[in-house]
Formats: structure tokens, C-alpha cells, sequence
């Protein structure tokens, strides 16, 4: 019998392939993609789940779209794959619990005044 | 701009503003260049996983025996974010150096603010591809060479004489693990943004 065979080095990753959460769905629903820094956030809807659709990874990223959180966020804070993430946050979309944010007003109007903004801001860090 | 849907701003049923403005920060370079270090030396850095496809290009050196269905596989990106004031997020991303990852880059180049090509003298022609493609989608970039302790040191003019640089393209020398001195490439970077914009509005009238 080989020694300690069932042990898997650290930071091999999950076991579980990663469109298995998403019941092996790589689109989202809506078939629109959302960009890397599109901000979402819950709209103090609860999900429903009367047919248990929802996986732990649906409730883990509404959990943590209580407040504005990009979809880079999401994906770097559940360790989930980008896309997964997309799959899964169209899901919580389609059910009206997340919605996604408008761009920040300033960043349409003013561009040249943010890039003084970030400059002033990194010569102060 | 005259949007004309900016009298609709105080409709109850619009979706909420966002509380930030984010930028995307593009940090390239060829394998072993510093980009991770880099990114750790100015935010925490998280590993951010993506699925890429497999091109032709990995035929040969992924090994793909038994697994022929296999069409995608899974990239960690070098994530990090610096919080600018009150409303600015800086997002880097930390791109991967292969070739045969590009695929992925024109996502991550959409919108994208710059980005910073991190050199090694002793391998140049790694960054290449780089300048290339940075290039091609006319997004401004700057060139750091990282000064390892072990590299030989050289002008950023015969750098730039390299890689063929256009005279817009600065090019300096940094240390990836020193806060200040990536401060200082990031700096460089948001100017040569800010000129090519002012040099655009500036043509346009």
C-alpha cells in the first residue's frame, strides 16, 4: 500500500473541477460578459432557491457583494475561476439579488482631472 | 458629451452609481522578469485564475497525452490593487509571459490605462511580444528595466535603441522590490498617459 497516497501537496488547487459549481455551464445565462472591473452589488433582494439551483459558491459571492465589489474582486477573493464567476453572477442577476453598478460619474465626465488624481495620489504614497 | 440620457440621473428605478472609479494597470514582461515581485512591492498581491485556451503553440510542450478533449486550461494572474484618495482603485494585473497566454491580453487590455513592460537585460527578446502588441493596440506603455543585482548595467537610451522604441516610450531603470522605485515607474506611466491625451485633444481641436 502506498505511504500517505491520498495526501495532495498544498496549493494543488481545488479536487473539484471548476464549472462543476456552475453545473458545467461556461456562458452566463444572459450570454453578456461583465467586464473584469464592472462593480456589482446586492440589491437587498434575498435569493430565492425553492429548487436548490443555488450552489455554496452562489451564496458565498451574494455574501460578498453586500457592499460594491468588482468581478476581479470576486474571482481573486472566492479563488474561483474569472469566468465561473461570470456563470455564477448572471445566475444572482437574472434572479434580481445583484445588479450591476453604473460607472463612477466622475469617470465619464472628467478624465483628465482623474489622471491628475491618481498622479497626485502615487507621489503621495 | 451630451449624453442623452443624462436627464434621466435622477430616476428612482437606475441602477446605483459606483463608489469607485477603477483603472486597469497592465504589468508585462517575459517569464522570470520581476512582475510578481513588482506587484507585491506596491499592493498585496493576489493570484487571480483565469481559463485560457490551448493554442497550437503549446502542442509540444504541455503534455496532452490521454487528455485530448482537454481545450482550456487554468492561468494564475498577479492580482493587485492600490487605493488612490477617497475614489480611485488602481487594479494591476500582472500578465502572463508566454506567447502562446495572448489570448487573454486583449481582454485584459480593454480599457486598460497603460501598462509597464518589465525588462531583463539578459533577455531582451523576451520582451518583444510585449512591445508588439502594446504597440499594435496603440495603448501607451513604458519600459522598466529591472536592475537585478547579477545583470550588467546599461543606458535606458541603448535600451530603447534595442527594442526600437518610438521616442514617446520612456524607458527607466527600476527595482521591482522597492516601493519607491515602483511609485516612481507608475508615475512615469500615468504622465505618458496624461501627454498622449493632452497631445490628442490637442489634434482634435
Amino acid at each position: 500500500m502506498p505511504p500517505s497516497g491520498r495526501w495532495r501537496p498544498r496549493g494543488s488547487g481545488p479536487v473539484v473541477r471548476p464549472y462543476a459549481v456552475t453545473g458545467g455551464r461556461t456562458e452566463p445565462s444572459d450570454g453578456e460578459v461583465l467586464d473584469l472591473l464592472a462593480f456589482v452589488v446586492a440589491t437587498g433582494a434575498v435569493p430565492t432557491d425553492d429548487h436548490h439551483q443555488l450552489s455554496p459558491e452562489h451564496h458565498r459571492i451574494f455574501r460578498m457583494c453586500q457592499q460594491q465589489i468588482t468581478v476581479a474582486d470576486l474571482a481573486a477573493g472566492t479563488s474561483l475561476p474569472i469566468g465561473v464567476v461570470r456563470v455564477l453572477l448572471a445566475d444572482l442577476i437574472a434572479q434580481g439579488t445583484i445588479t450591476v453598478v453604473r460607472q463612477h460619474p466622475a469617470a465619464e465626465r472628467n478624465p483628465t482631472d482623474v489622471l491628475q488624481e491618481i498622479l497626485n495620489g502615487l507621489r503621495a504614497l | 458629451m451630451g449624453s442623452a440620457r443624462s436627464d434621466s440621473s435622477g430616476d428612482a428605478t437606475a441602477p446605483p452609481a459606483a463608489a469607485y472609479i477603477a483603472h486597469k494597470i497592465l504589468i508585462a514582461g517575459g517569464f522570470g522578469s520581476g512582475k510578481t515581485t513588482l506587484v507585491g512591492a506596491i499592493s498585496e498581491v493576489r493570484p487571480l485564475l483565469t481559463e485560457e485556451a490551448l493554442t497550437t503553440a503549446s502542442v509540444g510542450l504541455d503534455d496532452l497525452s490521454g487528455v485530448n478533449e482537454k481545450t482550456t486550461t487554468t492561468v494564475a494572474l498577479d492580482f493587485g490593487r492600490i487605493t488612490i484618495g477617497s475614489r480611485v482603485v488602481l487594479y494591476l494585473f500582472g500578465l502572463p509571459g508566454q506567447e502562446r497566454f495572448s489570448f487573454m491580453w486583449s481582454e485584459l487590455a480593454f480599457g486598460a490605462l497603460g501598462a509597464v513592460i518589465l525588462a531583463d537585460v539578459r533577455r531582451l527578446d523576451e520582451c518583444f511580444p510585449s512591445v508588439n502588441y502594446f504597440e499594435s493596440r496603440k495603448l501607451p506603455f513604458v519600459v522598466a528595466i529591472n536592475c537585478f543585482d547579477s545583470a550588467p548595467r546599461y543606458d535606458p537610451e541603448e535600451i530603447r535603441h534595442a527594442l526600437d522604441l518610438d521616442p514617446g516610450v520612456p524607458t527607466v531603470l527600476c527595482d521591482a522590490r522597492e516601493v519607491a522605485s515602483v511609485k516612481q515607474v507608475l508615475i512615469t506611466l500615468v504622465e505618458t498617459v496624461a501627454a498622449r491625451r493632452a497631445a490628442t485633444a490637442g489634434r482634435r481641436g
